[in-house]
């Protein structure tokens, strides 16, 4: 299942793309700008940078996914559904009670999620413990975690920050989906952890910036982990809210969407333009 | 009465290590807080399953939960409050929502600390476990149950918080054996059940021979265990007694009187009066003083057992 090619690569995300709105269909709405900004880079973990087994979901030295912005959770599912981990009729229970794909995430309930979020803040001292663990047991798998830029703001992060440098955790791997936006505005503008990087690599970590959306980038900054033994990886990946949809890009409003039948409409013919370019 | 009096922290430290070394993956996690939860004899022992964290307790949280998900078992043991009350939301939601296989050690329960005033007083530390569902809220009486409860702990799957004070504990019990869920008649009576947690308990078996020799036969009961609560036993203890005093050294409001109150409501409605300590920031001081002004000394227990059992049902 896992692939280095990046065209391969980009028709998987623009699949799961798909498999967002197919979610958001079901329910009437959804998280759909933070799960796009966010979803070529679970694609690139999926099918390219992590050793999973979605037939083996729980096997002992699996490499782990923490999506600490639970609330980006339909881009997990959409990918999750697309790498085979679930049928994808499940896809149409999003917002259903007692269905297996929550709004946010659900370890009890899916196969493929490995921690309860949604709450900021808790990903990467979870990840952390995953981490210490893994080294404690001389297994060379990694643990990958997603943050957004807003969710910075939750110091809990920064006790993480501390902990995977004081013991060198550089099985560790977290990516910032660097969209910019929050519900109240500009990230900057609410409060400015920026640079995000300078901020890490003052605690110890090494750190990579890349253009979050890019495929090519993406796979290259998986391929250089560990960015240097004994210290912690941050990707920090510029990304674009509600990339994937022309309405949606860059506007705050689509952090939460409730769709109209015409902009339902116009998002799927838009993607399914994108996928049959890419399949030429 | 006399009793032989223990060093709790000891005991968590002896249990620690004999039970590490049957089970591998047992670790203690720290918040600058291990060492003084008797956790040396470990941390020399098995320094590599140590995670000192420094100051820092919802990271504590979310490591140990962390290292629940890959196999471990980790212990997590500072003063009551920071381990509850401080990363509450984390508690909740990584150890309570994910239930996880963490053991989390409130030590310095109650007025333990108490020079140091409100800050430091642990008084709604089992209020806040309880409210999460699938929790285990152990409050171990004497140093015999301590033993017992540490090692129930470590062997049982889910998520437990123990909660114990690091005064001298003294053994009152022969028994080490430990059930989780069981509360223990310790005293047979038919005038007024006393149902107590945690090591005020020994106040409470010095009152009830008190209020023997003025008349007044009380049942005392035992009860260990805060979640899952024995409710048979308080609903026997009910239709024995017809009323019942809950004596703990935490707020009146949300520990083990509250939780007699829901199921007295549920199975047995009798009278009840919690005992504990009063719903208010008490000031720094002796922790003798402390005691006596919430009545929880063993003259406070006699004198409000007597004025309860004398009021009109």
């Amino acid at each position: 299942m896992r692939t280095g090619d990046i065209k391969e690569l980009e028709i998987l995300a623009q699949k799961s793309r798909r498999n967002v709105l197919r979610m958001i269909r079901a329910n009437g709405s959804g998280h759909l700008g933070p799960a796009y900004s966010c979803i070529d880079i679970v694609t690139a973990l999926y099918f390219h940078g992590m050793d999973v087994d979605p037939k083996n979901p729980e096997k002992a030295d699996r490499d782990i996914f923490l999506l600490s912005a639970g609330h980006k959770g339909m881009a997990q599912y959409a990918v999750l559904a697309e790498a085979g981990f679930f049928d994808k009729s499940i896809l149409d229970t999003f917002g259903q009670f007692k269905s297996p794909i929550p709004g946010h995430p659900d370890m009890h309930k899916l196969a493929g999620i490995e921690a309860n979020t949604g709450s900021l803040g808790h990903g990467l001292n979870l990840a952390c413990g995953i981490a210490l663990a893994r080294k404690q047991d001389g297994l060379k798998s990694r643990v990958f975690v997603i943050t957004g830029d807003g969710e910075l703001a939750e110091g809990s992060n920064w006790e993480a920050a501390a902990i995977a440098a004081h013991y060198g955790l550089d099985n560790l791997v977290l990516f910032v989906d660097h969209n910019g936006l929050q519900i109240s505005g500009q990230t900057k503008d609410v409060m400015s952890f920026e640079p995000v990087a300078d901020h890490f690599g003052g605690f110890g970590w090494k750190t990579k910036e890349i253009v979050g959306n890019d495929m090519k980038e993406i796979v290259s900054a998986f391929d250089a982990v560990p960015f240097e033994k004994g210290k912690p990886n941050l990707v920090v990946a510029n990304t674009v809210k509600g990339k994937g949809f022309s309405k949606a890009e860059n506007q705050v409003d689509y952090h939460y969407w409730k769709p109209s039948t015409e902009d339902m409409a116009l998002a799927e013919k838009e993607l399914a333009a994108k996928i049959a370019e890419l399949e030429k | 009465m006399k009793y032989e009096m223990f060093d709790a922290k000891k005991i968590i430290g002896e249990v620690t290590l004999q039970e590490a070394d049957a089970n591998p993956n047992i670790v203690v996690v720290s918040t600058d807080s291990a060492p003084r939860t008797g956790m040396t004899g470990f941390i020399t022992k098995y320094p590599n399953r140590y995670y000192e964290l420094g100051i820092m307790e919802q990271g504590a949280v979310g490591v140990s939960s962390g290292l629940a998900t890959a196999g471990k078992v980790p212990i997590f043991c500072a003063p009551a409050p920071f381990v509850t009350a401080r990363p509450f939301e984390m508690f909740k939601i990584d150890i309570g929502y994910m239930q996880q296989n963490v053991k989390a050690i409130g030590r310095n329960c109650g007025f333990n600390y108490s020079d140091l005033g409100p800050t430091h007083y642990g008084l709604e530390d089992m209020a806040l476990a309880r409210l999460i569902p699938g929790v285990t809220v152990l409050a171990p009486i004497d140093a015999s149950q301590l033993r017992g409860a540490m090692r129930a702990m470590l062997r049982h799957q889910g998520p437990v918080y123990l909660r114990i004070g690091t005064a001298p504990i003294p053994k009152i019990f022969e028994e080490e054996e430990f059930t989780i869920g069981k509360g223990q008649i310790v005293r047979e009576g038919k005038d007024v059940a006393i149902i107590t947690t945690g090591e005020i308990a020994v106040n409470v078996f010095e009152a009830a021979e008190t209020l023997a020799a003025q008349g007044i036969n009380a049942m005392v009961v035992a009860m260990p265990t805060v979640l899952p609560l024995d409710e048979a036993i308080i609903k026997k203890a009910a239709e024995a007694t017809g009323r019942i005093v809950v004596v703990e050294e935490h707020y009146e409001v949300g520990g083990l009187g509250t939780a007699v109150c829901e199921t007295c409501a549920k199975l047995a409605p009798v009278p009840v009066k919690r005992l504990g300590v009063p719903h208010v920031y008490l000031s720094a001081g002796p922790y003798i003083d402390l005691v006596k002004y919430c009545k929880l000394d063993p003259a406070g227990i006699v004198e409000t057992v007597k004025e309860f059992t004398t009021q009109e049902k």
